[in-house]
């Protein structure tokens, strides 16, 4: 049976089409995929005693600790076996001193959210997610009794400030 | 009592569930063996003791040519103190440095009140501090491990912890300092123990000493209920996003309770530092008399089931063999404190505490050259034989008074089998032996008597 020839050329075009169609241009920008998480965590390290203590200290007294200070105060923590203990002791021993620098209780009041935000970024060096920043905020405002000082306390014995 | 009353509402506020901790041997009753005690003191009088002005009592005889004989360790062995070239003692105003011996604590010397083994070995790995104690808490002879290495083979706190169920402040070390990786020696790496079963550790010497009174006396306490429980709500917040990815700042499983219980008496001790009321030996002229000192105040708030302390001020051997010979001395006097303490101060652990000595191994026979302003020889510790030489005695309820076990020709003991007799004396020997980690020769002493 012959084909006529429009048909064969059009036969032809298809099947060209449908091997053709299979090739699809791909671009490819050097971009990778990234699974994004509210809090990335997964990639922390531990810090030092050396260098909890310079960033614990940089945070209270918003200046550097002295070399001859910090090796001193390693020493103390090295010299107490449990570094939760050994930590929280140091920083309410810190939290003591007249010379800390922390935010008053009315901006605190003001605006939590600012005070909150402000927070997490000097401690844990981050935004917080809506999550952290409501309940925070939520719990600020219903603990009339819960000073700077204790927000403070609290994210500085927080496991996350013991990694960066 | 208000502590506990917070943390239940600390608990409850926090929502914090705690979930029952199953011993991984998966017994109810972990305890399987009788004890004899108590409680355990185990003294590392370490440093590296020669075993010719300890035990043979050769004061100047072997080391310096000189004959002159004596027992500068009167607390703990029968022997007359030398008479003559007397340098171990305390320097009385205008007088010859070191001419005043120190006066007996323990009327009746150790070796009369319990069991001696004279003649123990360091029997394998190198004379080296570091190994010495860490084969005297794990039983096991770390031959290859460094400094800044913790041991991998399970210490002796962990076994306790794990197989009678103790508590974290059940069991402690106290450290003379924080050099030679000692604070490292209060938990393995092994992985079936570790930090999970940890002793507790100070080196007291730091913690209340100069640079703790900068960094933690005086620090803040908050109230328990009015300020603590805000900030732990807050905490359990913080830790809850965080433990998602499971860190956590390194601790040893103190419970809230026990990690509130040492925050007293860290700031206790300070106040009673500032009142003299801590029970440091009548004479406190070193820092293993201080040690020990500080080790009595853990005692009398703790009451530990096992304590092991180490000293090592002999280890001034190394350039001075008189300044070794005031350490030896000095360390004789504070292990009579100790040991007096126990039985005088302590009601709970009176007549129910047994107390180990062991240096954590010897020193050379021969000296180095170095000499001191008696122009007598140091010494050192190279593995060779002597320095393999060490001694073992223990005191304290089941222990046979007045025995010697062992002679010079047919030594008796290992470094090794502290680990096993401490097992032994609490009840958990089998428990231990059956792991298979400790080292194939080790043995209780009570077994080997």
């Amino acid at each position: 049976m012959n084909m006529p020839i429009s048909n064969r050329l059009l036969a032809g075009l298809l099947a060209a089409f449908l091997i053709g169609g299979c090739k699809e241009e791909q671009y490819t920008y050097g971009v990778e995929d990234v699974l994004v998480q509210p809090v990335d965590l997964s990639g922390k390290k531990s810090k030092t005693p050396e260098q909890y203590l310079n960033i614990l200290y940089a945070n209270l007294y918003q200046k550097a600790m002295s070399a001859n200070q910090l090796v001193k105060a390693t020493d103390v923590i090295t010299s107490i076996g449990d570094k939760q203990v050994a930590y929280e002791t140091v920083i309410s021993k810190f939290m003591n001193d007249p010379n800390i620098i922390l935010p008053t209780e009315e901006s605190m009041r003001t605006d939590p959210e600012a005070f909150v935000k402000e927070t997490y970024q000097r401690f844990f060096v981050r935004v917080p997610t809506e999550a952290e920043k409501t309940w925070m905020i939520n719990f600020i405002n219903s603990h009339p009794d819960v000073t700077p000082e204790h927000v403070y306390y609290s994210f500085a014995i927080a496991n996350e400030y013991y990694f960066y | 009592m208000k502590r506990r009353e917070f943390l239940k509402k600390s608990a409850l506020a926090t929502g914090a569930i705690t979930i029952p901790y199953i011993l991984p041997t998966g017994r109810l009753f972990a305890q399987t063996g009788s004890q004899m005690a108590e409680h355990v003191v185990l003294v590392l009088f370490a440093g590296g003791v020669r075993h010719q002005e300890s035990i043979l009592q050769r004061y100047l005889a072997e080391s310096q040519e000189l004959d002159i004989e004596g027992n500068i360790m009167y607390n703990m062995l029968t022997g007359e103190a030398p008479e003559l070239k007397v340098v171990y003692g305390t320097t009385p105003a205008g007088q010859q440095p070191g001419v005043q011996p120190i006066s007996r604590i323990l009327q009746t010397p150790l070796d009369q009140q319990g069991t001696l083994f004279p003649e123990v070995r360091f029997s394998k790995a190198g004379t080296g501090h570091f190994v010495g104690l860490s084969t005297g808490v794990s039983g096991h002879y770390g031959v290859t491990r460094g400094l800044r290495q913790r041991p991998v083979h399970p210490t002796i706190f962990e076994y306790v912890r794990r197989f009678t169920n103790a508590k974290a402040t059940d069991v402690w070390f106290v450290g003379n300092g924080i050099g030679n990786s000692t604070p490292l020696l209060n938990h393995s790496e092994h992985p079936d123990f570790g930090y999970r079963y940890a002793a507790n550790f100070f080196a007291p010497n730091i913690t209340f000493g100069s640079k703790g009174v900068e960094f933690l006396k005086g620090f803040k306490v908050y109230h328990p209920d009015e300020e603590l429980v805000p900030i732990r709500e807050m905490q359990a917040f913080l830790n809850n996003s965080f433990n998602l990815a499971g860190k956590e700042i390194p601790h040893l499983y103190n419970t809230d309770e026990e990690k509130a219980d040492i925050k007293d008496f860290i700031r206790t001790t300070f106040e009673r530092l500032e009142n003299n009321q801590v029970s440091f030996p009548p004479v406190t002229d070193n820092g293993d008399l201080s040690t020990i000192g500080y080790t009595t105040e853990i005692l009398r708030w703790f009451k530990p089931k096992l304590t092991v302390v180490n000293m090592s001020s002999v280890d001034s051997c190394h350039g001075s063999y008189t300044s070794y010979l005031k350490s030896l001395h000095r360390g004789d006097h504070a292990v009579g404190h100790l040991w007096n303490f126990i039985q005088t101060q302590i009601p709970e652990m009176k007549d129910n505490t047994v107390m180990i000595i062991m240096p954590e191994h010897g020193r050379n026979y021969e000296p180095n050259p170095i000499t001191d302003e008696n122009d007598w020889f140091a010494f050192d510790h190279d593995s060779d034989a002597n320095s393999r030489r060490i001694f073992t005695q223990m005191v304290g309820p089941n222990v046979p008074a007045n025995l010697r076990v062992g002679s010079e020709l047919n030594p008796v003991g290992d470094a090794a089998d502290t680990v096993v007799t401490i097992a032994d004396i609490l009840g958990i020997k089998q428990d231990v032996l059956a792991t298979g980690l400790v080292d194939f020769n080790a043995m209780s002493l009570f077994d080997r008597i």
